[in-house]
């Protein structure tokens, strides 16, 4: 059986399937227009390997953290597809995704155009302590090395998604760090 | 054969969703508020709006199904608010819709809210024409006169604030919670027109304007704040309540004698305040015109108007595509 991919966390759409823990065939659109594209680039997807979304066993998904609507059309449509065809969905996060590259303690972040998000994983990818968000400022300043925009690799975070439990369609939702104004306020 | 719309609501603060029998009957509507959490900040956040549609999707979808005991495979088609509205908060209905089209093989009816506010009046009582409508709503203020299914000629609209956003910003500077219709139409009651207030556009022209009047409040609340007087705020809200709803049935009477159309729609949230209501029905009675005003349930925001504005188009077939994006501010004429 088949499981779906899905990152629309930053400005790129990423899709892809796996079959026998491997990608099989993915999708990556640079600046896309995640709201306009997503369906015709899932069917695409889908029609590459002739199958439908009934073919499909389970839907990883990325969260966050990054452009809030973009994480947001990613989880709808996760959660829909999981809620009305029976779907298991897991969640994960991209720097989780990043921390897969090192076999050690370390900081990774993502930039964005106002700064860093940022989390610390143990040697076993463990999240240690919370996600975290820092100006260009505090990034500057920043005590520690941080592994910044890394690569990630589709088939290591298959197969540690697979140890991962399943979470409730209803109670996907994004992981959103930075404040926003009345949160500030 | 009989076509069931599940129609998707989810413009402003309401997540709803509902299944719609040929433009018509309700077979069942849910809606998932999220009143209280915006009431903290006195007014909708649009990002806290956009996470709470988020959280509450497959919950309304869940129980609009449960109670029509149907499922997704006996729909004819998936309707959609489009526009207008907040951009994050219709992108998660759009998003939600295009999936179920597309995992079910239904046609996609992209749904303007405002001609949804219209069609409400559907599941009251079958539209005929022409009519005229007005639409009053925390965002708009249009009068429009429709010849048919999907015809719309506007005559004027607001040229500055809506007529809900004055009274959304009246509650807020006499202190009264939000949403300020309710409060200001619950506390004029208990008031008499005592202030006096500018009326907003007197000329012959189907405009409105409603930003001279909100101004005129809050000027009055400060002058009086700074004299250390007191203010009246049940005589405040009664005084205010009057001028912006006479502005409105003055500019429908003119809509009356010009054009001799004898059905008048109220549709958006504001046509479910009382004084409005009784204006109308005695402006209408003077010129015998029908009134329509749906019942409350249908005046505020919800997925059924939705349902009953997308049967027209998917007895025609006007079908959209999965690029359907949302807009904030897609006009119906």
């Amino acid at each position: 059986m088949y499981s779906l991919f899905i990152d629309t966390h930053y400005t790129d759409l990423h899709l892809a399937l796996f079959y026998n823990d491997k990608v099989c065939e993915e999708i990556k659109i640079e600046n896309a227009k995640h709201s306009e594209c997503f369906i015709l680039s899932l069917e695409q997807l889908l029609k590459k390997k002739r199958i439908t979304i009934d073919d499909l066993s389970g839907i990883l998904v990325v969260v966050g953290p990054g452009s809030f609507t973009g994480c947001r059309i990613g989880v709808v449509i996760a959660k829909m597809i999981s809620y009305c065809k029976n779907i298991p969905v897991k969640a994960l996060s991209y720097l989780q995704a990043l921390d897969l590259e090192y076999d050690k303690e370390v900081v990774v972040g993502i930039k964005d155009k106002n700064g860093v998000y940022g989390a610390r994983f143990s040697l076993d990818h463990v999240l240690m302590g919370d996600y975290f968000y820092l100006s260009h400022e505090e990034y500057k300043n920043y005590s520690e090395y941080i592994y910044i925009d890394g690569k990630i690799d589709l088939n290591k975070v298959y197969l540690y998604m697979k140890k991962q439990d399943a979470i409730e369609p209803h109670l996907l939702k994004p992981i959103y760090i930075k404040k926003i104004e009345v949160e500030n306020g | 054969m009989d076509a069931y719309i599940l129609a998707i609501e989810s413009s402003c603060d309401e997540t709803s969703m509902a299944i719609v029998k040929n433009g018509r009957e309700v077979v069942s509507l849910s809606i998932a508020t999220q009143i209280d959490i915006h009431k903290k900040y006195g007014g909708v956040v649009p990002e806290i709006a956009s996470r709470m549609h988020t959280e509450a999707i497959t919950y309304v979808l869940e129980d609009c199904l449960e109670k029509a005991h149907m499922k997704i495979e006996d729909m004819s088609a998936i309707a959609v608010t489009y526009a207008p509205g907040l951009t994050g908060s219709l992108m998660v209905g759009v998003e939600a819709a295009k999936i179920l089209a597309f995992m079910y093989h239904k046609p996609l009816i992209a749904v303007n809210h405002l001609v949804g506010h219209i069609y409400a009046n559907n599941l009251e009582e079958k539209l005929e024409y022409p009519l005229l409508a007005l639409i009053v709503s925390g965002g708009h203020t249009e009068l429009i006169v429709m010849e048919g299914d999907y015809q719309f000629k506007r005559l004027g609209e607001t040229m500055d604030d809506a007529v809900g956003e004055a009274f959304d910003k009246v509650a807020r500077v006499i202190g009264l919670s939000y949403p300020g219709g309710p409060s200001i139409e619950k506390l004029a009651k208990e008031g008499k027109h005592t202030y006096l207030l500018p009326n907003p556009v007197n000329d012959n022209t189907y405009h409105f304007s409603y930003s001279g009047l909100k101004s005129a409040v809050i000027n009055l609340v400060h002058n009086e704040k700074q004299r250390g007087n007191e203010i009246r705020k049940a005589d405040l809200a009664k005084s205010f309540q009057d001028v912006a709803v006479d502005e409105l049935v003055r500019k429908v009477e003119l809509a009356f004698k010009n054009t001799g159309i004898k059905r008048l729609v109220v549709a958006g949230g504001v046509s479910a305040n009382q004084y409005l209501k009784e204006q109308m029905k005695k402006v209408s009675d003077q010129y015998g015109v029908k009134l329509l005003i749906p019942r409350i349930l249908y005046c505020t925001d919800n997925a059924a108007m939705i349902g009953a504005a997308a049967y027209p188009k998917y007895l025609k077939q006007e079908f959209s595509d999965y690029s359907l994006n949302v807009s904030s501010s897609a006009d119906i004429v």
